[in-house]
Formats: structure tokens, C-alpha cells, sequence
């Protein structure tokens, strides 16, 4: 069973954590829900291709959204974590020339795409397992897929037509630090700040015209939860 | 336990979303088939949108820009443009292999009335150009060598309301045809007529939808563009499809007789770049030219010549890299013919010697005498046989012109069948524009007499050959440089542009005259304008 939790997906993860449900004393299974803060410090390139003036470039405005995650305790100090949010809608806009010729261009939201965005995390866990004050740290890999990747129509405009984009999906490390809070036996609570790095490379594709830009995210995300052990 | 169930259902429904993994948003459909005239990204690319209030205030930021508004008047709409990547065909055995071209369709855009609903076209046709990367399109690059001509024709056509489109031609920009069927009557008003269908088609999915075709179309095009504006009416009329009005301007039309007037001497501006990008079209074409370059070019120039142009390098470091002589298109010391007829050498011979004054006036045998060179392009050998052939094939025209003589329409003619042994002179023959047709809707023929590049005698030529339909009143002549009659509509253009010579003059002195031909090209499309406004 043990190697299966490890082995099987999220999806799964949680069907086990379901059947865990009907276990009558708190048991190694953490599930927490709570709340992502997400702030993209992402860098882009200037974006490059045929008739993109130079200095154009994009900002991905902050997020929040619904933390899931499913924690399996290994050891009294060992937890491995499996999070991620509800993808949530993310909105690029652009940074630049006011306008491109007479279409507005800085400041409008050109694009929007979901994340789903899940990261496994080994944390240690300081104290005592009878503490109900506990700080831990983990490190991990995040991987990154973008779904539903639309160009608004301002992003047309400013694109020039209608617009496909790409952005492959990214590994990445991922690292966390937080504080657990003992309730009772069953509950605790949670909060925690994590940072993870992802790569991807932009492409809008207008009528066969591809413009690209290296976009490095390193999402900081507060999370604050509550979880449910089983 | 509820609590539980309501956890995981909220988890269970993130899931949901991320197995899906929700749409992405479309580009344009790309085209399946290569047939002529298809657009190949539907809708087409829309590379600059300008406003009325833009586009005024870009133009207002040159000095050249300035000159073109107060020739052209202030924009009445503001002008989208839109790159169209469409199928056409290249030339050679026939069938002509398909190829990808590129061009621009402009859209007028605002709240005037003039600027939306039910617009009419302008086909556009650019002039001679040697860079590769020449599009038309391109009105927000101002280092792409397009982008003057780009700003024109929005300028004078679509800011004033019409739709405009403009191949950027093969052989250029995104074409890999590898060189330019130049001056190919044929292959360019294929062309013409494909960007037309492309354009067409893009019209239906711009950002302006409601702005629409209205039926009625203009051909117009300077230089090499008004050779290929004269070809695409002609082809259009032989095809039963109308065109509502056309203004060839300044134009290659009678090349036989051009083509002589420069090897007896009379030596054009831009004649090294024209040459090889002539031999190198019809040889492609036709591949009766030359068996190798040598045959026509010094050995100083022959190798690679027949890929040298349309070129990405500048004509500046060409130029420098010794590519191509500035001007010298044939010897300073001038040969002579020797077939051993000896009126056959005679006759050659006073064609073959440089052009003096008098019969020309001094500036005219001035500007001829920078065609000739040490470093020269054409090789003697080349040069006499193209004249011992004119000798005995002759062109009437250009006969008529040597001889001092009045053009009409009985001595103007090309001949029938004429067995020219010069592969370049059938090739001219093959594509001049005259002979077996006239145009059945109203055209205004614009030039000026000084043109040191494309001669006038183009359009006196086309005229003559035209003398019934010039009388009736369907064809119309305007010499930019004669003196203005005073009542005509394009007496101010003509009092304009002399006054702009005249600058130049002041400015330059006598090599002034060198840039004529560039000068009068927005005069010549302001008079299209105007000739198109009274043929709605």
C-alpha cells in the first residue's frame, strides 16, 4: 500500500486518501486545503520575431487560488508533500510602447492561461512529534503544464490576428519553508511560503508568424491551510 | 465525515479540470492547396494598424513625410495593413512551377464615410527594386527598403478610402523562386492578379469586416509597376474580367524600342542594375539570352551575375564589392561591327559610337556619357551583335526616334514576325507591350519628358500606337514636365513637380536631373487618383 501512495498519481493519491477516510484514529495521511497566494516574479525576453518592435515585453499579474494537498508522513520528521492549486487563470499583460501603431499595447491583458501546476515536496520536520509547534522545510520539483492558453482579443489586436500560444511545460526545483499548528489530533493548520522555478519558452503563432519569448517564472507562493489527518 | 466528502470533491473537480486541460486559442487556418491566387494564411496578418490622427502625425514626423502630405492631402482614414502570403507561379517550361509570394493589402479605417462599407480596390505595382527583402507591408519597419513606397500608396490611396493592394513580387521577401521574372509580362500580371484573389479573400476576415469590396478596381504602378500595371490590364481584358480604370505610369512599355534606344548609346540611369536582372528573368524564362554569362557580360563582371539580383546586400556595397559598375553599362572605348556588309557596318557603327550633341542637347549627351566606362558591364562583342540585329531587324519605333522623325500610329508598329537573332531583343519583342490589343476602359498614361531612367518615349510610343483611343478620349496622356495647360486638371501636379525639379536643380545642379524619375512617382500617383475619382 505504502509503495503504491508513492507510485500512483494525484488522482489516485486521493481515492486513497478517500478509503483513509474510514479509518477511526488519525493515521500518517495529511489532506490540506487552503488558500495559494501567488506572486509571479517572472522574467521575460523581449519578444522577438517579424514585426515585433523592440521592447516589447509581458508581466503576469499575481494570482491566488484553492491550495490542495495530500502529505504523507514517513517518520516522525519526514513528510512528503503532494501540492497544487486549482489552475488558476492567469493573466499576461503587456509592458512596452503604449501603443503599437494605434493599437493600445502597455497594460492590456494580451493573454490568459491555467496552470496546473503540481509539486512534490520532501519536508523535515523540526521538534517533536508532540509539539504543536512545527517548523518545517522541504525541497522538491515542480511541474508545470499551461492550459488553456487564449490570446484576448486585445492580444489580436495587438498580435495582429488570431493568435495561438505555446508554452511547453516546465520542471523545475521547488523549495518550501512552514509552520504547523496543532489543533487537536485531527486538525492543524498550516502556513508555509514556497518557491518554485519554471522556464518555458512563449510562442504566438499569427498567420504563420511566430513571435517567442524566454519567460523564467519563480512563483512565490504563501499558502495557508488546514489539513485533516487520517 | 460530510466535511470529508465535501474536501474531496472540491479536489476531484481541480482534477477534472486539469485532465481536460481546457482550449487553446486558434490561429489562422493555413491553406491546403497551391493553386494560384490562394491565400495562404487565412485570416491574413495584420502588421500595423494606424489611425487617421497616427498616420498624420507619422507622416508629419519627416521632412519626406511632410512633402507627402501636402502632396497627397491629409489622410481622411486611418489605414490597416495586412501581410498576404498567397500562390502564384514562376516562369519556364510550361507548367510554370508554383511559388509563395508576399504582398500587402491595405484596409482605410475611421468614422468618415469614405472610410468603411463598400470601398473600391487599387492593384498596386512597385517599382524596380534590387532588395531581396523588399515588402510592401512593411510600414512600421523604416529600414526595410519598401517602406517609402509603402507609406505612398497609403498616403494617396487607402487613407483616402481606397483598398490597396500590392504584390511585393516573385522573387522578393518570402519568395524562393531565387530570382525576379523582370519585366516578364506574362508571370507578372499573374501575379498581380493572384494578389488580387488572395487579397480578396483576406478582405473577408480583417479587423473591419464591414469594410468591403465594391466591385470596382484600379490598376496603377510606377517604373517597372507601371509595365506591370499596362500587363495586368491586358491580361485582365484578354481574361473577360473588367477593369474599371487603369494609370500605368512611367512604365517600360515599348522595350524592343527601349531596349535599342540603350544599346545605341542612349544609356539610362539604373542601366547596370537593370541589366542583369532583364537577362537574368527572360534567361529563366526562356533560356535563349546566353549559353554562359560571358556571352553578354566583361569578364570583369560575367560570374554570378545571373544570381546576383535581387540581392539582401545593399546596392551601395555591391557596388563597392565590385559586383556591378555604378554606371558604365558599356565601353568608353566604343566598338565597332565588322560583319563585312559593309552598309550593314556602316548603319551600325554611327549607333555603336557614343551619342553626342547635336542631335542630342548637351545635358542629354552628358547623362549618356556615364553609361560608358573602362569597368564596363556589357562586353563589346554583345553590344554589336544586339545592334548589327536591330540594323537589320529594326525596330520602326525607335527608327523613327534616331531618325529625328514625328511617332504615329503607322510607324510605330512592332513587326509582325521578325527574325531576330539576338535571344534578348525576341524576349523584348516577346513582352513589349505593343501590338493585338488596347484598352477597353479608361487609362491615363503619366511620365515626364526629362526622365533620365525610363525614357518618355515609353509612353509616346503606346501613345502613338494608341492615337485613335487618345483622340476618343479613353486614353490620356500627362507629361509632367510639359508646360501646365492652363484649365487641365493635372496643370497644378505639372506646376508642382516642376517646382520641385527646379529645387533640385538649384539644390544639386545638373545631376538633379539623375533622381527625376524617383521624383514624379507621387505626382504621377496623385494624378492616378484624381483620373480614378472621375471613373467611379
Amino acid at each position: 500500500m505504502q509503495k503504491k501512495i508513492v507510485t500512483l498519481g494525484v488522482g489516485a493519491a486521493l481515492a486513497l486518501a478517500a478509503s483513509g477516510a474510514f479509518a477511526d484514529q488519525a493515521g500518517p495521511n495529511d489532506f490540506r486545503l487552503g488558500m495559494y497566494f501567488v506572486h509571479y516574479e517572472a522574467q521575460a525576453d523581449d519578444i522577438s520575431g517579424p514585426y515585433a518592435p523592440a521592447g516589447l515585453n509581458v508581466h503576469v499579474d499575481n494570482v491566488e487560488t484553492l491550495y490542495v494537498a495530500y502529505v504523507r508522513s514517513l517518520s516522525s520528521h519526514f513528510n512528503v508533500e503532494l501540492a497544487f492549486g486549482y489552475p488558476p487563470l492567469t493573466k499576461t499583460e503587456g509592458r512596452g510602447p503604449a501603443k503599437l501603431g494605434s493599437v493600445p499595447y502597455n497594460g492590456q491583458v494580451i493573454s490568459t492561461a491555467r496552470w496546473v501546476a503540481p509539486t512534490l515536496l520532501v519536508e523535515y520536520v523540526f521538534g517533536s512529534p508532540s509539539s504543536r509547534l512545527r517548523p518545517y522545510v522541504g525541497v522538491g520539483v515542480n511541474y508545470t503544464k499551461f492550459v488553456a492558453r487564449q490570446s484576448t482579443a486585445a492580444g489580436n489586436a495587438a498580435s495582429g490576428g488570431p493568435t495561438s500560444i505555446s508554452l511547453p511545460a516546465s520542471v523545475g526545483p521547488a523549495a518550501t519553508a512552514g509552520l504547523s499548528y496543532e489543533v487537536n489530533d485531527r486538525w492543524h493548520v498550516y502556513a508555509s511560503y514556497s518557491v518554485a522555478q519554471v522556464n518555458s519558452k512563449l510562442t504566438a503563432n499569427t498567420a504563420g508568424i511566430l513571435r517567442t519569448s524566454e519567460v523564467h517564472f519563480w512563483p512565490n507562493t504563501l499558502v495557508v491551510s488546514a489539513g485533516y489527518s487520517f | 465525515m460530510l466535511r470529508k466528502i465535501r474536501v474531496l470533491g472540491v479536489a476531484v473537480a481541480a482534477l477534472g479540470l486539469a485532465a481536460c486541460g481546457g482550449t487553446d486559442s486558434p490561429t489562422a487556418k493555413v491553406a491546403t492547396t497551391n493553386q494560384r491566387g490562394t491565400l495562404v494564411d487565412n485570416p491574413a496578418l495584420r502588421v500595423a494598424s494606424l489611425n487617421q490622427a497616427d498616420f498624420t502625425a507619422q507622416l508629419n514626423a519627416t521632412a519626406s513625410g511632410q512633402q507627402l502630405l501636402a502632396l497627397a492631402g491629409t489622410p481622411a482614414c486611418g489605414v490597416d495593413f495586412y501581410y498576404i502570403k498567397y500562390w502564384t507561379v514562376g516562369t519556364g517550361p510550361q507548367p510554370a512551377p508554383a511559388t509563395m509570394v508576399s504582398g500587402a493589402l491595405m484596409v482605410p479605417t475611421g468614422s468618415a464615410p469614405q472610410c468603411s462599407g463598400s470601398r473600391p480596390i487599387v492593384l498596386y505595382a512597385h517599382g524596380t527594386t534590387t532588395d531581396s527583402t523588399y515588402n510592401i507591408a512593411d510600414i512600421a519597419d523604416t529600414s526595410n527598403a519598401a517602406n517609402s513606397e509603402s507609406a505612398l500608396i497609403a498616403a494617396v490611396f487607402a487613407a483616402q478610402g481606397y483598398i490597396v493592394v500590392a504584390p511585393n513580387y516573385a522573387g522578393y521577401d518570402i519568395s524562393n523562386l531565387g530570382y525576379h521574372p523582370y519585366l516578364n509580362g506574362v508571370q507578372n500580371s499573374e501575379d498581380m492578379i493572384d494578389a488580387l484573389a488572395a487579397a480578396r479573400t483576406a478582405l473577408l476576415s480583417t479587423f473591419t469586416p464591414g469594410t468591403t469590396d465594391s466591385g470596382k478596381l484600379y490598376v496603377t504602378g510606377y517604373s517597372e509597376g507601371g509595365y506591370v500595371a499596362m500587363a495586368t490590364v491586358k491580361a485582365m481584358q484578354a481574361a473577360g474580367e473588367v477593369v474599371t480604370a487603369a494609370a500605368p505610369s512611367s512604365g517600360p512599355y515599348a522595350l524592343e524600342a527601349f531596349g535599342d534606344a540603350i544599346f545605341f548609346g542612349q544609356v539610362n540611369i539604373g542601366s547596370t542594375i537593370f541589366a542583369p536582372l532583364t537577362t537574368t528573368s527572360y534567361q529563366k524564362a526562356y533560356g535563349n539570352v546566353y549559353t554562359q554569362t560571358s556571352d553578354v557580360y566583361s569578364s570583369t563582371y560575367a560570374s554570378g551575375i545571373d544570381t546576383l539580383l535581387p540581392s539582401a546586400t545593399s546596392l551601395a556595397t555591391l557596388f563597392q564589392n565590385g559586383k556591378l559598375p555604378q554606371t558604365a553599362l558599356f565601353n568608353s572605348t566604343t566598338p565597332t561591327s565588322s560583319t563585312g556588309n559593309a552598309v550593314l557596318d556602316a548603319a551600325a557603327n554611327q549607333l555603336l559610337a557614343k551619342p553626342s550633341s547635336p542631335p542630342y542637347s548637351a545635358s542629354e549627351a552628358a547623362l549618356f556619357d556615364t553609361g560608358f566606362g573602362s569597368s564596363y558591364l556589357v562586353n563589346d562583342k554583345y553590344r554589336v551583335g544586339y545592334v548589327d540585329d536591330a540594323v537589320i531587324n529594326p525596330d520602326q519605333a525607335e527608327m523613327t526616334l534616331i531618325g529625328g522623325g514625328t511617332l504615329n500610329s503607322s510607324n510605330v508598329a512592332l513587326a509582325a514576325t521578325s527574325p531576330d537573332a539576338n535571344g534578348l531583343r525576341q524576349d523584348f519583342k516577346l513582352n513589349d507591350m505593343r501590338g493585338g490589343w488596347a484598352p477597353q476602359e479608361p487609362m491615363l498614361l503619366c511620365g515626364g519628358d526629362q526622365d533620365p531612367t525610363v525614357f518618355f518615349q515609353n509612353t509616346q510610343i503606346m501613345a502613338a500606337e494608341w492615337s485613335p483611343y487618345v483622340q476618343g478620349g479613353l486614353v490620356s496622356v500627362l507629361d509632367l514636365n510639359a508646360a501646365p495647360v492652363a484649365g487641365s486638371p493635372f496643370a497644378p501636379l505639372q506646376v508642382a513637380l516642376q517646382q520641385t525639379e527646379a529645387q533640385l536643380v538649384a539644390a544639386n545642379g545638373a545631376a538633379a536631373v539623375q533622381s527625376y524619375h524617383t521624383t514624379e512617382a507621387p505626382f504621377c500617383m496623385v494624378a492616378a487618383r484624381g483620373f480614378f475619382a472621375k471613373v467611379p
